[in-house]
Protein backbone atom coordinates (compact mmCIF):
# COMPACT_ATOMS: atom_id res chain seq x y z
CA UNK A 1 0.00 0.00 0.00
CA UNK A 2 3.04 2.57 0.97
CA UNK A 3 4.36 1.41 -2.29
CA UNK A 4 0.78 2.70 -4.05
CA UNK A 5 1.01 6.17 -2.37
CA UNK A 6 4.46 6.55 -2.88
CA UNK A 7 4.30 5.70 -6.94
CA UNK A 8 0.28 7.51 -7.66
CA UNK A 9 1.38 8.83 -10.68
CA UNK A 10 2.48 5.87 -12.02
CA UNK A 11 -0.52 4.59 -11.35
CA UNK A 12 -2.41 7.51 -13.01
CA UNK A 13 -0.73 6.46 -15.61
CA UNK A 14 -1.34 2.88 -15.39
CA UNK A 15 -5.34 3.43 -14.98
CA UNK A 16 -5.50 5.73 -18.13
CA UNK A 17 -3.73 3.35 -20.56
CA UNK A 18 -5.90 0.51 -18.99
CA UNK A 19 -9.17 2.62 -19.21
CA UNK A 20 -8.36 4.04 -22.69
CA UNK A 21 -8.38 0.16 -23.70
CA UNK A 22 -11.76 -0.68 -22.42
CA UNK A 23 -13.09 2.65 -23.81
CA UNK A 24 -11.85 1.39 -27.00
CA UNK A 25 -13.11 -1.79 -26.86
CA UNK A 26 -16.81 -0.59 -25.51
CA UNK A 27 -16.11 2.04 -28.80
CA UNK A 28 -14.84 -0.30 -31.49
CA UNK A 29 -17.35 -3.10 -30.60
CA UNK A 30 -18.22 -3.56 -34.53
CA UNK A 31 -14.46 -3.59 -35.75
CA UNK A 32 -12.64 -6.83 -34.78
CA UNK A 33 -8.92 -5.91 -36.05
CA UNK A 34 -8.87 -2.82 -33.87
CA UNK A 35 -9.61 -4.48 -30.96
CA UNK A 36 -6.67 -6.55 -31.68
CA UNK A 37 -4.86 -3.77 -32.34
CA UNK A 38 -5.70 -2.28 -29.41
CA UNK A 39 -5.56 -5.63 -27.22
CA UNK A 40 -1.50 -5.34 -28.41
CA UNK A 41 -1.20 -2.06 -27.72
CA UNK A 42 -2.39 -1.99 -24.12
CA UNK A 43 -0.80 -5.11 -23.08
CA UNK A 44 2.26 -3.43 -24.78
CA UNK A 45 2.16 -0.69 -22.53
CA UNK A 46 1.10 -2.57 -19.40
CA UNK A 47 4.93 -4.09 -19.91
CA UNK A 48 6.51 -1.51 -20.82
CA UNK A 49 4.83 0.38 -17.37
CA UNK A 50 6.33 -2.21 -15.49
CA UNK A 51 9.76 -1.66 -16.87
CA UNK A 52 9.62 2.14 -16.52
CA UNK A 53 8.16 1.92 -13.10
CA UNK A 54 10.92 -0.88 -11.75
CA UNK A 55 13.91 0.70 -13.80
CA UNK A 56 13.27 4.18 -11.48
CA UNK A 57 12.52 1.67 -8.43
CA UNK A 58 15.51 0.38 -9.23
CA UNK A 59 14.31 -3.15 -8.36
CA UNK A 60 14.40 -4.38 -12.37
CA UNK A 61 15.06 -7.85 -12.87
CA UNK A 62 14.81 -10.34 -15.51
CA UNK A 63 12.12 -12.68 -13.11
CA UNK A 64 10.34 -9.36 -12.56
CA UNK A 65 10.48 -8.64 -16.79
CA UNK A 66 8.99 -12.04 -17.31
CA UNK A 67 6.51 -12.02 -14.65
CA UNK A 68 5.00 -8.82 -16.54
CA UNK A 69 5.21 -10.41 -20.18
CA UNK A 70 3.58 -13.46 -18.84
CA UNK A 71 1.16 -11.44 -17.06
CA UNK A 72 0.78 -9.99 -20.62
CA UNK A 73 0.87 -12.53 -22.42
CA UNK A 74 -1.71 -14.45 -20.60
CA UNK A 75 -4.27 -11.51 -20.88
CA UNK A 76 -3.72 -10.96 -24.52
CA UNK A 77 -4.00 -14.76 -25.48
CA UNK A 78 -7.93 -14.93 -23.75
CA UNK A 79 -8.96 -11.59 -25.07
CA UNK A 80 -8.09 -12.57 -29.13
CA UNK A 81 -9.62 -16.30 -28.26
CA UNK A 82 -12.48 -14.49 -27.47
CA UNK A 83 -12.53 -11.71 -29.84
CA UNK A 84 -11.75 -14.63 -32.69
CA UNK A 85 -14.78 -16.10 -31.62
CA UNK A 86 -17.28 -13.47 -31.82
CA UNK B 1 -4.48 -31.96 5.19
CA UNK B 2 -2.18 -32.71 2.31
CA UNK B 3 -4.36 -31.00 0.04
CA UNK B 4 -4.78 -28.47 2.09
CA UNK B 5 -1.04 -28.10 1.76
CA UNK B 6 -1.18 -28.11 -1.47
CA UNK B 7 -3.94 -25.40 -2.16
CA UNK B 8 -2.19 -23.18 0.57
CA UNK B 9 1.31 -23.56 -1.48
CA UNK B 10 -0.58 -22.08 -4.73
CA UNK B 11 -2.95 -19.40 -3.60
CA UNK B 12 -0.74 -18.25 -0.48
CA UNK B 13 2.60 -16.69 -0.10
CA UNK B 14 4.69 -19.07 2.69
CA UNK B 15 8.06 -20.23 2.77
CA UNK B 16 7.15 -23.26 0.27
CA UNK B 17 6.58 -21.15 -2.58
CA UNK B 18 9.07 -18.65 -1.63
CA UNK B 19 6.84 -16.21 -0.22
CA UNK B 20 4.90 -15.92 -3.50
CA UNK B 21 2.05 -17.97 -4.41
CA UNK B 22 2.73 -20.65 -6.48
CA UNK B 23 0.01 -19.63 -8.91
CA UNK B 24 1.56 -16.27 -9.72
CA UNK B 25 5.08 -17.66 -10.72
CA UNK B 26 5.80 -17.54 -13.81
CA UNK B 27 6.07 -20.85 -14.66
CA UNK B 28 2.39 -21.45 -13.41
CA UNK B 29 1.31 -18.28 -15.72
CA UNK B 30 3.30 -19.34 -18.52
CA UNK B 31 1.71 -23.12 -18.09
CA UNK B 32 -1.55 -21.74 -17.92
CA UNK B 33 -1.18 -19.47 -20.95
CA UNK B 34 -0.39 -23.01 -22.58
CA UNK B 35 -3.17 -25.01 -21.55
CA UNK B 36 -5.02 -21.84 -22.54
CA UNK B 37 -4.05 -22.22 -26.31
CA UNK B 38 -3.83 -26.05 -26.37
CA UNK B 39 -7.72 -26.09 -24.94
CA UNK B 40 -8.55 -23.47 -27.95
CA UNK B 41 -6.99 -25.50 -29.87
CA UNK B 42 -9.02 -28.34 -28.81
CA UNK B 43 -12.23 -26.86 -29.15
CA UNK B 44 -11.13 -25.55 -32.66
CA UNK B 45 -10.51 -29.09 -33.80
CA UNK B 46 -13.02 -31.41 -32.00
CA UNK B 47 -15.83 -30.22 -34.15
CA UNK B 48 -14.05 -31.72 -37.76
CA UNK B 49 -13.97 -34.91 -35.76
CA UNK B 50 -17.43 -34.83 -33.68
CA UNK B 51 -19.10 -32.61 -35.38
CA UNK B 52 -22.16 -33.21 -32.43
CA UNK B 53 -20.02 -32.07 -29.86
CA UNK B 54 -18.87 -28.27 -30.50
CA UNK B 55 -20.00 -26.38 -32.36
CA UNK B 56 -22.63 -23.29 -32.28
CA UNK B 57 -26.41 -24.49 -32.24
CA UNK B 58 -28.60 -22.07 -30.27
CA UNK B 59 -31.79 -22.88 -27.88
CA UNK B 60 -34.00 -20.38 -29.81
CA UNK B 61 -37.63 -21.50 -30.94
CA UNK B 62 -39.02 -19.16 -33.72
CA UNK B 63 -42.26 -18.91 -31.30
CA UNK B 64 -40.29 -17.60 -28.75
CA UNK B 65 -38.99 -14.92 -30.97
CA UNK B 66 -42.43 -14.33 -31.97
CA UNK B 67 -43.71 -13.87 -28.39
CA UNK B 68 -40.74 -11.91 -27.59
CA UNK B 69 -41.19 -9.25 -30.68
CA UNK B 70 -45.09 -8.64 -29.84
CA UNK B 71 -44.51 -8.68 -26.41
CA UNK B 72 -42.16 -5.61 -27.10
CA UNK B 73 -45.30 -4.46 -29.60
CA UNK B 74 -47.72 -4.66 -26.95
CA UNK B 75 -45.45 -2.57 -24.77
CA UNK B 76 -45.47 0.44 -26.87
CA UNK B 77 -49.68 -0.08 -26.81
CA UNK B 78 -49.13 -1.77 -30.96
CA UNK B 79 -50.89 -4.76 -32.08
CA UNK B 80 -49.24 -7.80 -31.74
CA UNK B 81 -48.13 -9.92 -35.73
CA UNK B 82 -49.47 -12.76 -36.11
CA UNK B 83 -47.22 -15.42 -37.00
CA UNK B 84 -47.72 -16.04 -41.11
CA UNK B 85 -46.08 -19.72 -42.56
CA UNK B 86 -45.07 -18.46 -46.04
CA UNK B 87 -42.93 -15.97 -44.47
CA UNK B 88 -41.43 -18.80 -42.10
CA UNK B 89 -41.18 -20.81 -44.97
CA UNK B 90 -39.58 -17.41 -46.93
CA UNK B 91 -36.98 -16.48 -43.67
CA UNK B 92 -35.98 -19.81 -43.92
CA UNK B 93 -35.36 -20.12 -47.22
CA UNK B 94 -33.25 -16.63 -46.85
CA UNK B 95 -31.03 -18.27 -44.40
CA UNK B 96 -30.20 -21.48 -46.31
CA UNK B 97 -29.65 -18.66 -48.71
CA UNK B 98 -26.91 -17.15 -46.94
CA UNK B 99 -25.32 -20.54 -45.47
CA UNK B 100 -25.42 -22.01 -49.31
CA UNK B 101 -23.67 -18.82 -51.05
CA UNK B 102 -21.39 -17.99 -47.60
CA UNK B 103 -23.13 -14.34 -47.02
CA UNK B 104 -23.95 -12.17 -44.03
CA UNK B 105 -26.06 -9.89 -45.34
CA UNK B 106 -29.29 -8.51 -46.28
CA UNK B 107 -28.40 -8.24 -50.30
CA UNK B 108 -26.85 -11.82 -51.82
CA UNK B 109 -23.98 -11.49 -53.54
CA UNK B 110 -25.90 -11.73 -56.65
CA UNK B 111 -27.48 -8.69 -55.94
CA UNK B 112 -30.60 -10.44 -54.74
CA UNK B 113 -32.69 -8.30 -52.12
CA UNK B 114 -34.25 -9.88 -49.05
CA UNK B 115 -37.65 -9.08 -51.17
CA UNK B 116 -37.20 -11.78 -53.59
CA UNK B 117 -37.64 -14.45 -50.88
CA UNK B 118 -41.28 -12.97 -49.92
CA UNK B 119 -42.21 -12.79 -53.33
CA UNK B 120 -40.72 -16.15 -54.73
CA UNK B 121 -42.91 -17.83 -51.88
CA UNK B 122 -46.24 -15.89 -53.36
CA UNK B 123 -46.36 -13.54 -50.35
CA UNK B 124 -47.43 -10.28 -52.15
CA UNK B 125 -46.54 -7.58 -49.71
CA UNK B 126 -47.50 -3.91 -49.42
CA UNK B 127 -44.95 -3.58 -46.70
CA UNK B 128 -41.96 -5.82 -46.39
CA UNK B 129 -39.40 -5.67 -43.75
CA UNK B 130 -36.09 -7.66 -42.79
CA UNK B 131 -33.75 -8.49 -38.84
CA UNK B 132 -30.58 -11.00 -39.33
CA UNK B 133 -29.10 -11.77 -35.96
CA UNK B 134 -26.24 -15.25 -35.38
CA UNK B 135 -24.79 -16.59 -32.86
CA UNK B 136 -27.32 -15.91 -30.14
CA UNK B 137 -27.63 -18.20 -28.07
CA UNK B 138 -31.49 -17.37 -26.83
CA UNK B 139 -33.99 -15.59 -28.30
CA UNK B 140 -34.01 -12.76 -25.61
CA UNK B 141 -31.17 -11.73 -26.78
CA UNK B 142 -31.10 -11.57 -29.94
CA UNK B 143 -34.28 -9.46 -29.59
CA UNK B 144 -32.79 -7.48 -26.85
CA UNK B 145 -29.94 -6.32 -29.51
CA UNK B 146 -32.52 -6.02 -32.19
CA UNK B 147 -34.08 -3.50 -29.99
CA UNK B 148 -30.95 -1.67 -28.98
CA UNK B 149 -30.60 -1.07 -32.54
CA UNK B 150 -32.23 2.26 -34.17
CA UNK B 151 -33.31 0.17 -37.78
CA UNK B 152 -33.97 -3.42 -36.16
CA UNK B 153 -36.03 -1.37 -33.73
CA UNK B 154 -37.99 0.42 -35.89
CA UNK B 155 -38.61 -2.59 -37.96
CA UNK B 156 -39.98 -4.61 -34.76
CA UNK B 157 -41.85 -1.32 -33.57
CA UNK B 158 -43.50 -0.54 -36.85
CA UNK B 159 -47.37 0.01 -37.00
CA UNK B 160 -47.16 -0.62 -40.89
CA UNK B 161 -46.58 -4.89 -40.50
CA UNK B 162 -49.41 -6.95 -39.68
CA UNK B 163 -47.27 -10.40 -39.80
CA UNK B 164 -44.01 -11.72 -38.99
CA UNK B 165 -42.45 -14.99 -40.30
CA UNK B 166 -39.06 -16.65 -38.88
CA UNK B 167 -36.57 -18.75 -39.93
CA UNK B 168 -33.75 -20.12 -37.82
CA UNK B 169 -31.00 -22.29 -39.45
CA UNK B 170 -27.54 -23.78 -38.05
CA UNK B 171 -24.68 -23.90 -40.32
CA UNK B 172 -21.36 -23.29 -41.52
CA UNK B 173 -21.13 -19.75 -42.30
CA UNK B 174 -17.56 -19.04 -43.79
CA UNK B 175 -15.95 -21.67 -41.79
CA UNK B 176 -17.89 -20.58 -38.69
CA UNK B 177 -20.54 -22.91 -36.81
CA UNK B 178 -23.44 -20.38 -36.52
CA UNK B 179 -27.14 -20.17 -35.99
CA UNK B 180 -28.65 -17.72 -38.32
CA UNK B 181 -31.95 -16.12 -37.38
CA UNK B 182 -33.93 -13.87 -40.18
CA UNK B 183 -37.11 -12.22 -39.11
CA UNK B 184 -39.27 -11.28 -41.56
CA UNK B 185 -42.16 -8.62 -41.23
CA UNK B 186 -44.62 -8.17 -43.90
CA UNK B 187 -48.21 -6.66 -44.44
CA UNK B 188 -50.00 -8.41 -47.65
CA UNK B 189 -51.12 -6.20 -50.23
CA UNK B 190 -54.79 -7.49 -50.52
CA UNK B 191 -54.92 -6.35 -46.82
CA UNK B 192 -54.07 -2.89 -47.78
CA UNK B 193 -56.11 -0.06 -49.40
CA UNK B 194 -54.61 -0.50 -52.91
CA UNK B 195 -53.81 3.00 -53.50
CA UNK B 196 -49.55 2.86 -53.08
CA UNK B 197 -48.24 0.83 -55.62
CA UNK B 198 -45.73 -2.03 -55.21
CA UNK B 199 -42.97 0.47 -56.29
CA UNK B 200 -44.02 2.80 -53.42
CA UNK B 201 -44.33 0.14 -50.79
CA UNK B 202 -40.59 -0.85 -51.64
CA UNK B 203 -39.57 2.20 -51.26
CA UNK B 204 -41.08 1.99 -47.70
CA UNK B 205 -39.11 -0.97 -46.69
CA UNK B 206 -36.71 -0.60 -43.89
CA UNK B 207 -34.51 -3.30 -43.86
CA UNK B 208 -32.87 -4.03 -40.34
CA UNK B 209 -31.37 -6.80 -38.22
CA UNK B 210 -31.45 -10.21 -39.77
CA UNK B 211 -32.00 -12.83 -37.17
CA UNK B 212 -31.21 -17.01 -37.01
CA UNK B 213 -34.05 -18.74 -36.85
CA UNK B 214 -34.23 -21.27 -33.86
CA UNK B 215 -34.59 -24.84 -34.86
CA UNK B 216 -37.61 -26.57 -34.93
CA UNK B 217 -38.19 -29.05 -32.42
CA UNK B 218 -36.55 -32.44 -33.00
CA UNK B 219 -33.88 -30.45 -34.60
CA UNK B 220 -31.92 -29.17 -31.50
CA UNK B 221 -28.74 -30.33 -31.69
CA UNK B 222 -26.73 -30.60 -28.22
CA UNK B 223 -24.07 -28.23 -29.21
CA UNK B 224 -21.89 -26.21 -26.58
CA UNK B 225 -20.96 -22.59 -28.11
CA UNK B 226 -17.17 -22.27 -28.46
CA UNK B 227 -18.02 -18.73 -27.57
CA UNK B 228 -19.16 -19.70 -24.31
CA UNK B 229 -17.04 -22.10 -23.35
CA UNK B 230 -14.32 -19.54 -23.98
CA UNK B 231 -15.87 -16.96 -22.20
CA UNK B 232 -16.71 -19.04 -19.07
CA UNK B 233 -12.96 -20.66 -18.81
CA UNK B 234 -11.36 -16.99 -19.45
CA UNK B 235 -13.53 -15.56 -16.77
CA UNK B 236 -13.15 -18.66 -14.39
CA UNK B 237 -8.93 -18.11 -14.69
CA UNK B 238 -9.31 -14.02 -14.31
CA UNK B 239 -11.58 -14.30 -11.26
CA UNK B 240 -8.55 -17.31 -9.23
CA UNK B 241 -5.75 -15.37 -10.51
CA UNK B 242 -7.14 -12.01 -9.24
CA UNK B 243 -8.65 -14.07 -6.05
CA UNK B 244 -5.03 -15.16 -5.72
CA UNK B 245 -3.29 -11.62 -6.10
CA UNK B 246 -5.74 -9.91 -3.79
CA UNK B 247 -4.61 -12.11 -0.92
CA UNK B 248 -1.32 -12.06 -1.79
CA UNK B 249 -0.79 -8.35 -1.92
CA UNK B 250 -2.79 -8.52 1.96
CA UNK B 251 -0.74 -10.69 3.09
CA UNK B 252 2.52 -9.26 1.28
CA UNK B 253 1.97 -5.92 2.77
CA UNK B 254 0.83 -7.34 6.66
CA UNK B 255 3.82 -9.42 6.71
CA UNK B 256 6.30 -6.49 5.19
CA UNK B 257 7.63 -9.42 2.83
CA UNK B 258 10.55 -7.75 1.14
CA UNK B 259 10.55 -10.02 -2.51
CA UNK B 260 11.70 -9.54 -5.81
CA UNK B 261 8.51 -9.15 -8.01
CA UNK B 262 6.02 -7.56 -10.15
CA UNK B 263 3.58 -5.07 -8.25
CA UNK B 264 1.03 -7.18 -7.16
CA UNK B 265 -1.71 -3.89 -7.65
CA UNK B 266 -0.20 -3.55 -11.44
CA UNK B 267 -1.24 -7.18 -12.60
CA UNK B 268 -4.46 -6.90 -10.71
CA UNK B 269 -5.29 -3.42 -12.84
CA UNK B 270 -4.24 -5.34 -15.70
CA UNK B 271 -6.33 -8.43 -14.73
CA UNK B 272 -9.55 -6.48 -14.31
CA UNK B 273 -9.24 -4.83 -17.42
CA UNK B 274 -9.08 -8.30 -19.35
CA UNK B 275 -12.05 -9.24 -17.13
CA UNK B 276 -13.94 -6.11 -18.64
CA UNK B 277 -13.24 -6.99 -21.70
CA UNK B 278 -14.46 -10.75 -21.32
CA UNK B 279 -17.10 -9.03 -19.84
CA UNK B 280 -18.22 -6.98 -22.69
CA UNK B 281 -17.51 -8.63 -25.70
CA UNK B 282 -20.27 -10.80 -26.76
CA UNK B 283 -20.97 -13.31 -29.49
CA UNK B 284 -24.60 -12.13 -31.42
CA UNK B 285 -24.17 -10.27 -34.31
CA UNK B 286 -27.41 -8.22 -36.12
CA UNK B 287 -27.84 -6.70 -39.26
Amino acid sequence: MQSISKHLPHYFVLFGLLFAGILAFVLFSYDRAFQMIVAVAVATSYVIWGLVHHSIHRDLYFSVVLEYLAVAALGLVMVFSLILRT
Amino acid sequence: MKFIQKIAHLIIPRESNNQKAKLLHNSSLTFITFAFILYQLIISFVPRFAPKILGFAANISPDEVVRLTNEKRTQVGLSPLSLNSTLSQAAQAKGADMLNKGYWAHVAPDGAQPWVFFTNFGYKYKYAGENLARDFSSASSAVEAWMNSASHRENILSSKYKEIGIGVIDGNLAGVDTTIIVQFFGTKYADTVPAVPIAEAKAAVAPAASPTPIPLAGQVKILVSPFSVTKSVSLGIVGLLLFVLIIDGILVSKRRIARIAGRTFAHIAFLGMILAIALILKAGKII
